[in-house]
Parts: C-alpha cells; structure tokens; sequence
C-alpha cells in the first residue's frame, strides 16, 4: 500500500504527492536515520547519543540522512515523509530485557491502533496516515531501541549500562545501513 | 517463665522471616515491577466481589528542581520547554511570565500580543490533535468500535479523506506560525523577561491572517462534526452523561477581569459543583489558595484548595478537589470573549442541562468549543494594528528574588514558581502541572470506571479486557502526563491492572503495552 509510485531513479526524484496537504520536500538522500527521545531526561537520550555519534561518521556522498529529534508522533511525519528508507534509533522499557540491550523491530510488525493517553500516534500510525494521505512514505523502517533503567529522571547523563550499549548499538545501526544496496555504495567504504 | 518468653520470641521470629522470604520471593521473581514507566491500576475487591477500593498511580518526571539549581532563570523557558514534547510552549510560557515576575517587568504591549497569538496558535494546534488523534476517536469513530480502528486513520474512514487532509494541513500551517517566532516548535526561543525576541514583520502579515480566517473556519467545522456524530448518537450522549463519569468538584480556570476565559493570562477562578465563586487569585497567591496532599499508595501530590482543607477523596458542595483544562475552565468562565465561542458555549450547557456541567467525557466537546475560542482570539490579535510593532521588549533592570507565573496549558493550569540569588542564579524551583492538579479527580474516576465495571465479580480470572478501554476513557478524557519519556514505542498506554481478592492477594493481572 506504498505511496510511492516510482521506486527507480535517484533519492532526489520523489512522485508528486496528490494529498494537498503540502508538497513533500525533497531529499537529498534515500535513507533517514532519527533519533527520537529528550536530551534531558537520562536515559531517554540514547536514540538521539547514537544518531550524533553516527553523524560523526557519515561523509558527504553518503546517502544517508542522520537527524535527531525530540518530537514524537505526528509531527513526525513531516521528518519521514520523502524517505525510502527509515531507520529509528529510540528508547524503549519493556522490562522483559536487561537495560543496555538494543531491540530490533520490523516497522511491518508495528501496531497500527489507537495510541492512548500519552499525547502521540504510535510509529506504526504515523505511517498509515502518511500512506493514507498519498504522501511519499519510506518503504521500509528498521527500529532499534535500546532498553533503558532511567527515562524519568531530568539530567543529561546515561545510566552505565545504557552508556556502554551506546558504541554496539551505534556498530549495529552502521552494521545495518551498510547492507542496504545503493548504487553509489558510498557507504560501503569501511571495514569497520 | 525465662524459657516461656524465650519461646514465644522464637515463634514470633520465625514468622516474621517466613513472611520477609514470603514477601522477598514475590517481589524479585516480578519483571513486571520494574516497570516503572507504566501506569498502575491495583482494584481491591470485597468478599462479594464488588470493588472496595481502586488506586491509580502514574510514573512521575524526577529530579526537575536539582536539575533547575544553579542556573540562570533565563535559561528556564528553555529548560522547562525540553521536559515535555508534548506541551513545551506551555511551560515556555509559563517559565516567561515567571520571569517577568521575577524582574518585576511588564512585557510592552506588542511583546504581550504577539505572546498571547503564539500561545493561542499552540492551544489550537493541540486541541486539534487531542480532538482528532487521541481522544477523539473513541467518539468519532465510536467506543465500541474495534481497537484497531479507534486511531486517525478510522477517524479519517469516518469524515473522509478531504476532512482529514485539512486536519493535517491546519495543524501544519499552525506549527509554521509557532516555528516564525519560536524558531523550533518543540523546543521555542521566544519568551523574554519583559516581552518577546522576535516582532512580526508587516509584509508577512497577510499570510497569517489568511491562516487565522481559515482557523476560525476550521474549529467551527470541528464542532459541526462532532455534533454530527457525537451529540446525534443517542447511545453516546447517555454514556457521555452517566454517572460512571459524572463528578461532582469544583473547577480552576483563568479569567479576565469580566470573568471571561483567558489562556493566557488573568487570575485563577475557583467555582464550587453549584458554580458558585470559591475563591479567585493571581499567580502570586498561588500557596495561599492551592495545597498539595501525599497519600501512602501514590508519590503522585494530590493537589486541593488549601483553605476548604484535604477532605479524602469526596465529592459535593463542600469538596476541596477541583479540576482543571477545558471542562474546568468553561465551567470556571462565565463567558467567552469571542462570540462564535460563546454561541457554541450556550449550546454546550443548554444541551447538557445547565451549568456547571460534571460529566468528564464532556470535556471532548469542551476543547472543541475552547479550539473556536483560540481560533478567533487568533484572529483578533493578527488583525491587531499594534501586533506588527517594533516594540517588543523592555530591559529588565531589577535585582531578581523570587517569581511566580501561571498559564493554562491545553490540558489545565500549570504553575511555575522560582527564587533566585541577586545574579539570578535559580535556587528554588517548583512547578504544579496540570496532571497534578487534576490528579485527585483522576483518582476518582478511575475508581468510579472500575466500581461500575466489576460487581459481584467471585473469579477475578474472569474480568474481561475491556476493563482496561473503559478504564482507559475514564482517564484518556484528561489527556494526563504519564512521564514524558520512552513514548514512541509501542503507542499504547502502559498500563497494568492488579486486581487483588479480598485476602489481598494478587487474583489477576492485565497488561497493556
């Protein structure tokens, strides 16, 4: 159920969406990678530590996009729409894991139902409302989250565990974007 | 005798390991515990299965004034607006109107307009959402519906695609006028001790006021839909007026000096379950008229009129509980300013039979008529001749000590109060939220929820999952702060039920999220 009419050709052709809610921006490049969270709520700040630390390590040419954001739920959409690829770097508390251990989820397998008193849409509504709408919605999202001990307390540092889990989730994200096939395979370069 | 109280030592020992070990085992083998970012319900019931009592506790930001110490009060609307993404020019406000106070400062009269537009634009934006995202859809698309249809998408199925394009859009163009003066949306860079940082320049006017017509436009036909489908479905006007979400409290809201709503700025109006005035104060007077009462089960603070005294949780003429946001403030007003929202806040309590009005569920349609408000409140300013003046701040040249402010956020009347040394170093900072002072009536209607739901109820294995839903309206209608944190996954409430038997022992136990 894609939007997105024409999935050949470079990330910076993008079909025009028929919504009328605006035209969608054009990007520069295929994959988003965002970092969601509060940079000063402790551990709720890991989505967003790992994106700066990736954005460290993109170069130009790379056809990824590295973006944090302290937002959540619709006005995510105007960050995603656009994107052929999505990844999503969060914090999450499950309390089935031991904090500093990074989920991977499938966007597919993202419930879309009604949120509820947290003021937000869940992920998985954000992209059946873009699709919904006709806008230009990625095809495919990865998540990662990392589970955390402390998102409630306001500081701005990491719980240990949840510090050390920053660099292997930060490998696994790179891990990931690498084996996405592009055709300038800019970022392919390393052996890391 | 020497080896009688040697024995009955002894026993009185080993049960008390017993019970330690007990009590020990039960704990650690819990995962669920340690979860502390969900929301708890435990439901005691009685012999006959009927509910004794039900207890709500909600995980709670920590930490705010250690984190406050030691820095500039300048810096607090930025602060305080990055706690929460989801009201941040709401504590951005309220932090500058805290400054302003604290420097002892009037803002200059078009620093003050273009506060009150911004502010305006924000409430609208978010009632938007709340009415077409959150909480709406139980309505929209109905409470009976599956749950996998009660989110925008089924809202959109139900008023149609073109409906639910303007929804977005509006609220895009809203944002746009926030991100004008505060840079950033989420995190705004706007509020001064004494006005604001950025004018409005006159040749970018007609776009916004092009946007304030079509945001009057837009709240009205908010309202026709939900009069359509809400008020023209008998079933759900009677589950909106029945007593399982009906409380009898007084109500908080600001007001101007006729009485009329203000969001942004005014005095603090207290009306008893009659309407009748309690009290009315400024900013200023906030710790003589509002108390803060701890109970064993919650580290929530349950919030009442200090001068009527905590009197549990009762409702009545004699209640010190009050509640606050939309319902509260329409029932706190005795009229708005504007007069589509005054002709649309006669209907309110014409159709539910006077005021003030009780039922929680109301509060739904109550943001819709406050949208009609801040819309043409929107339009009044932008059409303002002074709103494009140069003039938008004074310099503040007073030694700091102490300041007070309060606005009302979307969700109800949030309190900021800080002191500081003579550098305007912070050495003191509280805030009261909304959630905070709604808390106690929260309690209320989620023990009112499960007493209606569960009777006579012997297995408690048997209570059915819906419990969680209708518990769920009961407190979804306040739109409360869970801890603003790890809330993009899953995108559900968090939320466990503990329902324990007579013997309070655990009998079962619901999860969401």
């Amino acid at each position: 159920m894609s939007a997105l009419t024409s999935t050949s050709g470079t990330a910076a052709v993008r079909p025009t969406n028929d919504a009328g809610v605006d035209a969608p921006p054009s990007r520069s490049a295929d994959v988003l990678v965002l970092g969601l969270g509060n940079a000063i709520l402790s551990d709720d700040a890991i989505g967003l530590r790992v994106v700066r630390a990736l954005q460290q390590r993109l170069e130009p040419g790379d056809p990824v996009v590295a973006e944090e954001s302290e937002e959540m739920g619709l006005a995510l959409l105007d960050s995603i729409v656009g994107y052929r690829e999505l990844v999503l770097v969060d914090a999450i508390q499950t309390g089935t894991q031991a904090p500093g251990y990074l989920h991977e989820f499938d966007g597919d397998s993202l419930p879309t139902r009604r949120s509820g008193a947290p003021h937000f849409l869940g992920v998985g509504d954000t992209l059946a409302l873009g699709r919904l709408l006709g806008l230009p919605m990625p095809e495919r999202v990865t998540i990662f989250a990392v589970e955390v001990a402390d998102p409630f307390t306001l500081g701005t540092d990491l719980t240990p565990a949840v510090q050390e889990a920053l660099l292997p989730a930060l490998e696994r994200v790179w891990a990931r974007l690498r084996s996405f096939r592009h055709a300038d395979g800019c970022l392919d370069r390393s052996s890391r | 005798m020497n080896s009688a109280i040697q024995k009955t030592f002894n026993e009185g020992n080993l049960r008390a390991n017993a019970a330690y070990q007990a009590a020990k085992r039960n704990i650690t083998i819990d995962p669920i515990t340690r979860l502390e970012g969900h929301g708890k319900i435990d439901i005691y019931l009685d012999d006959k299965g009927d509910v004794e009592r039900a207890y709500m506790q909600v995980p709670e930001l920590r930490g705010f004034e250690v984190f406050s110490l030691g820095r500039p009060a300048e810096d607090m609307p930025q602060i305080t607006s990055r706690i929460c993404g989801v009201c941040p020019t709401a504590h951005h406000m309220a932090a500058t109107k805290t400054l302003d106070d604290l420097y002892q400062i009037e803002p200059t009269s078009a620093g003050r307009k273009i506060r009150e537009l911004v502010y305006n634009t924000f409430v609208l934006e978010d009632h938007a959402l709340h009415v077409f995202v959150l909480g709406g859809p139980d309505f929209i698309v109905g409470p009976d519906a599956p749950p996998a249809e009660r989110n925008i998408v089924g809202v959109i199925g139900k008023v149609g695609l073109e409906a639910g394009k303007k929804v977005i859009g509006t609220r895009k163009r809203l944002r746009e006028l926030i991100a004008y003066f505060g840079g950033k949306v989420v995190h705004p860079v706007l509020g001064l001790p004494g006005g604001v940082s950025k004018a409005l320049k006159p040749e970018d006017l007609p776009k916004f006021k092009q946007l304030a017509k079509d945001g009057v436009e837009f709240a009205e036909w908010t309202n026709t839909v939900f009069k359509q489908i809400v008020l023209g479905n008998p079933d759900y006007v009677k589950m909106i007026t029945s007593d399982a979400y009906t409380h009898k409290t007084c109500y908080m809201g600001m007001v101007d000096d006729q009485n009329q709503l203000n969001f942004y700025d005014g005095k603090l109006r207290v009306v008893d379950c009659q309407g009748k005035e309690v009290c009315k104060f400024t900013a200023r007077q906030y710790r003589e008229f509002v108390a803060e009462h701890v109970e064993p089960w919650s580290y929530m603070k349950f919030t009442f009129l200090k001068q009527r005294g905590w009197k549990d949780f009762v409702e009545g003429p004699d209640t010190s509980i009050y509640a606050v946001g939309p319902l509260a403030r329409l029932n706190a007003s005795d009229r708005l300013a504007t007069p589509k929202a005054q002709a649309a806040y006669e209907e309110f309590y014409k159709t539910l039979g006077g005021k003030p009005a009780h039922h929680t569920l109301a509060t739904h349609w109550a943001r819709v008529i406050e949208m009609i408000y801040a819309a043409e409140r929107i339009e009044q300013l932008i059409n303002d001749p002074e709103i494009t003046s140069p003039d938008v701040r004074r310099v503040p040249t007073t030694v700091p000590a102490e300041g007070m402010g309060v606005v009302e956020a979307p969700r109800g009347t949030l309190f900021h109060h800080y002191q500081t040394d003579a550098r305007g170093v912070i050495t003191m900072a509280n805030m009261i939220v909304a959630t905070g002072n709604n808390a106690a009536r929260i309690a209320m209607s989620v023990e009112r929820a499960a007493k209606g739901l569960i009777q006579g109820m012997k297995d408690a294995t048997k209570i059915p999952e819906g419990l969680l839903n209708k518990v769920e309206m009961a407190f979804r209608a306040y739109d409360p702060c869970l801890g603003c944190a790890t809330h993009t996954l899953p995108g559900s409430t968090p939320l466990i039920v503990n329902v324990y038997d007579h013997q309070r022992q655990l009998a079962h136990r619901l999860v969401q999220g």
